[in-house]
Formats: structure tokens, sequence, C-alpha cells
């Protein structure tokens, strides 16, 4: 696996990194055991579950309950400088913005069809 | 034990609350007060689901073990008031630049039960945004792309502007310009129309 080489479109995958093998103090090589023991925990949790003859129910994964409870309950938005002008410019300024540019197109056009010097652009009678 | 008990004397204080009200008041509370008061202790309680930004070391730690995540790993989002919480920020990578080869818990997600989820999760899909690497890099694709639009966009501009074509004349009909096609009257003589010059 010395001469591995990667797709042309893909990441290298991380245990195939040389990063991994070379160079490694031992506070990044207990970062990763403990990383690693998370992740055999969570994998187990899943397998007894998964494998438990007198399951009838769905796994619930906790994960992705947190991440719909986020995502839905917007419970930590705070009116500050940042969310008051993304919101004002995103939801106030294109509501009078599309106004006056429609306003103005629409009394250009009714002028001059007024004065007769409109040209209807797609008119398919002669 | 306690967490049973916890729960039977939350049942009997929303009964006993509701009693009362509906005594006092003479109407049924709305449906307000009741989601307010207390919560059904059949959902994820509140220390697993996401709180509020992170202040204290303590509440750095808990919120790491409650993700599933390492203390160093865990960075909560910039606490700007965008609605983040103590949600942790993972790295921008789409789900298709994961290795294709090992066993996922759920294959086409490419995920593992209980992993943290990025806050774009649906987003990283294999079917949406990819962010795997390209055969050229991005900024060359873009500056390509975007010169080869905008010169073509500035020609056809310029072209419309400054048509330049063969020199035409109007066309010439023969038979005294359709005389006769064009509903003239057969009887009458049409005036002669000259097309040439000798």
């Amino acid at each position: 696996m010395a001469n591995y080489k990667e797709a042309p479109l893909a990441t290298r995958p991380k245990t195939l990194d040389p990063a991994e093998y070379f160079n490694l103090s031992p506070d990044y090589r207990r970062a990763e055991e403990k990383r690693a023991a998370l992740r055999a925990q969570l994998k187990r949790q899943y397998l007894e579950q998964l494998n438990n003859p007198h399951r009838k129910e769905l796994i619930e994964d906790p994960a992705l309950t947190r991440w719909t409870y986020a995502r839905t309950n917007n419970n930590y938005f705070r009116p500050t400088a940042k969310t008051s002008l993304i919101g004002g410019l995103f939801g106030v300024l294109p509501l009078f913005v599309l106004y006056v540019v429609f306003k103005t197109d629409r009394d250009k056009r009714e002028a001059k069809i007024k004065a007769g010097t409109y040209e209807r652009p797609y008119k398919l009678s002669t | 034990m306690s967490a049973a008990e916890c729960q039977r004397g939350k049942m009997a204080a929303l009964r006993a609350g509701l009693l009362t009200r509906a005594l006092t008041k003479g109407k049924t509370p709305a449906i307000s007060n009741i989601i307010l008061g207390t919560r059904a202790a059949s959902g994820p309680s509140k220390d697993t689901l996401p709180g509020a930004y992170p202040r204290s070391p303590e509440e750095m730690a808990a919120a790491a073990k409650k993700y599933n995540m390492t203390l160093e790993d865990y960075k909560p989002y910039p606490n700007d008031g965008m609605g983040y919480g103590d949600y942790p920020m993972l790295p921008e990578r789409s789900q298709q630049e994961r290795d294709p080869w090992y066993q996922w818990d759920h294959p086409d997600l490419r995920r593992n039960w209980g992993e943290p989820m990025h806050w774009d999760f649906d987003m990283y899909i294999r079917n949406r945004v990819d962010t795997s690497p390209s055969p050229v890099e991005w900024r060359t694709m873009r500056n390509q792309l975007l010169g080869f639009v905008g010169f073509m966009l500035l020609m056809f501009g310029l072209g419309e502007m400054f048509p330049c074509y063969q020199p035409v004349a109007p066309k010439q009909y023969p038979y005294s310009d359709l005389y006769l096609e064009r509903g003239g009257d057969p009887a009458k003589e049409p005036e002669p129309v000259k097309n040439y010059e000798i």
C-alpha cells in the first residue's frame, strides 16, 4: 500500500493517509484512540440493537433527533446587528426594490401605449 | 426509579393544575398553556437535545459528551445569534468524499449510527452538493467558465449594437411585383415594374 494512488476524483481515505503513519506524537495518538473508542462504542450499541432477535421496533438514532430538533426549532436565534442586517437585506429590501422596478417599468409601458409608440414584442397577427 | 417517580409526580401536578384551572376558570386552558407547562416524557430528555451556546469548560465538556465527540474535536458555531446554539461545527465535507468501501451502518448516506450530523447534512448527501476533488482546481474552472461565458456575452452584445452583414437591397418580385398574386384586378393592366437596368 506504499504506492497507493487514489482514484482521480476521490479523497484519500484516512487510513491510507501517510500522515497517519509517520511523525505521530503521543498526543495525536491519544486523541485518535479516544475517537476510535467512541466510534467503537457507538458501533457496539448499534449492532446490539440491530442483531437483537427480540427487537420489534425501529432503532432510534439520537444524533438524528438532535439534528432535526436543532434545524426545526430556532430557539437560539437572537436579533443582533448581523441577523437584522441579513433579515432586512433578504426580507424587506426585495419588497421595496421589486415594487419600484415593476412600477417604473409598467409606467413607462403605459406612457408609451398612451402615446401610441409601444411596439408589441410578440405580436402574432400582422 | 427516581425518573419514574419524577414522571409520576409531574403527571400528578399536571392533572392537578388542569383540574384547578378548569374549576376556577370554568373552561379548559388553552393548548399553549398545556404545552409550555409540561412536556411528555416519551420523547428525548432535555439533556440529550441541543442547548444554548456553551460558556464554561464544563458546559463544553458536557456538550461534547452529548454529541459523542471528543473535547478536542468539539467546536461550536460562533455565538452571533444565527441560531446554532451549541451544535458542533463539523468540517464542510460532503458524504461523497467518505470511504465507499467501509461498512457504514447506513451505506447510502455513508454514515454510522450515532455519528454527529453536519448542520447542512441534507445538502451534503450524495445526490446533492459534492465537495470531492475536481480534475482541475476550482479557481481555474471558474475562471475559464466565466471567461468564456463573459466573452460570448460581450461579443453578442457588440453584435447587436453594431450589426455588420452583406449589403442587401429590397426583394424584387417578377410579374409586375406579383400583381395578380397580390389580388390585383385581372381585367386592368398593371403599371410595368422595371427591376433592372441595361
